[in-house]
């Protein structure tokens, strides 16, 4: 199964991951049908920590815990792509899904998918609609820096992917130098930023 | 062989599920009281509120067709004799088994069993008590409605009132709410933010005494301290005994190992079944819904041959029901507490020897999954819990991926 690997030194904090994924999730699917939108879903967040950011989404875990712990039948895993998808229609927001997830991958709100005036929970569905059309999931497309790449996954590494996301994280091909100076000069915008704290 | 099923719960069409997903082609049997597919009884009281009603089929209606199950629906299970492996039925009806999965859930206790009589009053447990709840508050034009219990049930079923527009007070014996999944503090926080939100009439260290009723209809209900509460419904939510009379004689529950077996042809799982804590809890009843499906899955492997051992129980839960407000905990509140408040959060976590023993998060389902996770895996977190209990993004486990201090905490 390929999964979204994240090199987190990589991410500069665009949000072109957010933008693309809040499109491709819109049933108006464009940038300007999101606007003043609340129902508006971005499966992805990218978390700024001190100078670090890191784009946070659904690992698609294997045995996946908001999947055994879904008591409304509304988590399952998509058979072509590994995806866990939620069905928002049999969502009820109880979290127990959230209560379980390691990774605080799970949200809840009103999204367009949702029965009139419900809030259900929502996650990353590893744009399994996309995939299944060939294409890329949006936020791969999207990011411009190679952050997130989508690739092949080895089944030893999904075993143990549900405990620990370092298993997702890339690093192994080095950093280009300019993001090194890009890394190093935000690292102390940070400091001195924090320096001048009161 | 032949495997019989007592009940149609969660545990018993997980095991049933898993089974036939596994490969085994003999026949199955499943008893229930009651005339449904299997149902999920976490979504039940959604049902009240307005839920489309197939949703509360979690395995989809057609469960028994698709896994060729001989469903004997209605027929409650009174026996069971373990020398001659057969059970029988009220009805009389006599079903030899080469194994039973005995899963018989638990049902409402009343405190005063002769209110069942009125008509109005109804327990809070079973699909059959939501129909019938809905079909009386339609008859009736219900407007106004009584929960008796401020435990997790009783919140649930006056939330689930409360959504679909009745005026509904709830009366509880205790000074909080939710004095089982809370400690003193957080009980007496998550009541308060109940009373503010909620748009619930809350009467709190009061007792329903007696009830007024009209032609064997209810009118009010009359509280120890003189109040009349006028409505014409009344939930009973006190609480709930172990469905295990039928292979105990008592109402204590089925005491199972880690192969959850009660004896050698006899697995027993869910809210009836009583065993280990997988952090070293008590042993007991841990009846939620992945517990449940968790003891469901390790008692088909053994059936089909594998030799697996469930891992325990956990007594994890949330409490989110129709109000942007989640109350979570988990384990025993006993050691050390330390806690992080700001008015919106209420997060606390009791530590024994740097390990996180129990907690409750009351507010937000952040890092709620992160702290489970710290639970679960026995991870020494005394040098970092209090900054990751005061952080409000959601960022301490990746602050640690990317191996960053803990936050200094500002006051």
């Amino acid at each position: 199964m390929k999964k979204i690997f994240v090199d987190y030194r990589k991410c500069v904090a665009c949000k072109s991951c957010e933008t693309a994924c809040a499109v491709a999730h819109h049933p108006g699917g464009s940038l300007f049908a999101l606007v003043g939108d609340s129902r508006t879903q971005v499966n992805v967040r990218v978390l700024g920590v001190e100078h670090e950011a890191f784009p946070v989404s659904c690992r698609h875990c294997d045995p996946a815990a908001c999947l055994s712990a879904c008591p409304a039948g509304a988590i399952s895993r998509d058979p072509e792509t590994g995806a866990v998808v939620q069905t928002p229609e049999k969502c009820q927001a109880c979290a127990m899904c959230a209560m379980v997830c390691p990774f605080d991958a799970i949200s809840f709100k009103h999204i367009h998918r949702a029965l009139p005036g419900r809030e259900v929970a929502y996650k990353c569905d590893l744009c399994h609609e996309r995939l299944i059309r060939g294409e890329e999931p949006a936020c791969v497309q999207a990011c411009h820096t190679g952050a997130l790449v989508f690739q092949e996954s080895e089944p030893q590494r999904e075993k143990r992917a549900a405990a620990s996301l370092k298993v997702y994280l890339l690093g192994e091909g080095g950093e280009p130098p300019l993001f090194s100076m890009y890394r190093e000069l935000r690292r102390r915008a940070f400091a001195r930023r924090r320096m001048e704290e009161p | 062989m032949k495997i019989v099923t007592v009940g149609t719960g969660m545990a018993a069409a997980e095991f049933v599920q898993q089974l036939r997903l596994g490969g085994f082609s003999g026949d199955i049997v499943m008893y229930s009281e009651e005339p449904h597919a299997p149902y999920s009884p976490c979504v039940i009281p959604y049902l009240l509120a307005g839920e489309p009603p197939d949703n509360v089929y979690w395995k989809g209606r057609d469960f028994y067709e698709r896994y060729r199950v001989a469903a004997r629906l209605g027929e409650k299970v009174e026996e069971i004799d373990r020398e001659a492996g057969k059970l029988r039925t009220v009805a009389g009806r006599v079903e030899t088994y080469d194994r039973l999965f005995y899963a018989a859930g638990s049902r409402s206790w009343f405190p005063r069993p002769e209110w069942l009589e009125v008509e109005g009053v109804f327990g809070f447990k079973t699909l059959s008590d939501m129909q019938a709840i809905d079909g009386y508050i339609r008859n009736h034009e219900v407007q106004r409605a009584v929960v008796v219990g401020g435990g997790f049930i009783g919140i649930d079923a006056a939330l689930a009132l409360r959504h679909r527009g009745l005026q509904v007070s709830l009366v509880h014996c205790h000074d909080r709410l939710l004095e089982r999944m809370t400690d003193a503090d957080a009980g007496r926080f998550a009541t308060a933010r109940l009373k503010e939100r909620s748009g619930i009439a809350f009467y709190m260290q009061a007792e329903v005494e007696a009830l007024d009723t009209d032609h064997g209809q209810l009118q009010r209900a009359w509280l120890h301290n003189g109040t009349a509460i006028e409505a014409p419904l009344l939930i009973v939510a006190t609480g709930f005994v172990p469905n295990s009379g039928p292979l105990t004689s008592d109402q204590r529950g089925v005491t199972v190992g880690d192969d959850l077996l009660a004896d050698p042809r006899i697995l027993a799982a869910g809210d009836v079944a009583v065993t280990r804590h997988a952090l070293g809890g008590p042993d007991g009843l841990y009846a939620t819904a992945p517990n449940a499906i968790a003891q469901a899955r390790v008692a088909a492997a053994n059936v089909l041959g594998s030799r697996e051992v469930y891992a325990g129980s956990l007594n994890a839960n949330v409490l989110r029901k129709h109000i942007d407000f989640p109350v979570i905990s988990a384990g025993q509140f006993e050691g050390e507490p330390v806690t992080f408040t700001d008015g919106r959060l209420f997060r606390r976590v009791y530590l024994r020897d740097g390990r996180i023993k129990g907690y409750i998060l009351a507010g937000d389902t952040r890092l709620s999954g992160y702290i489970y996770n710290l639970y679960v895996s026995r991870e020494a977190v005394a040098g970092k819990i209090a900054a990751i209990l005061a952080d409000t993004r959601g960022e301490s486990y990746y602050r640690s991926l990317m191996e960053l201090a803990p936050a200094a905490i500002s006051c």
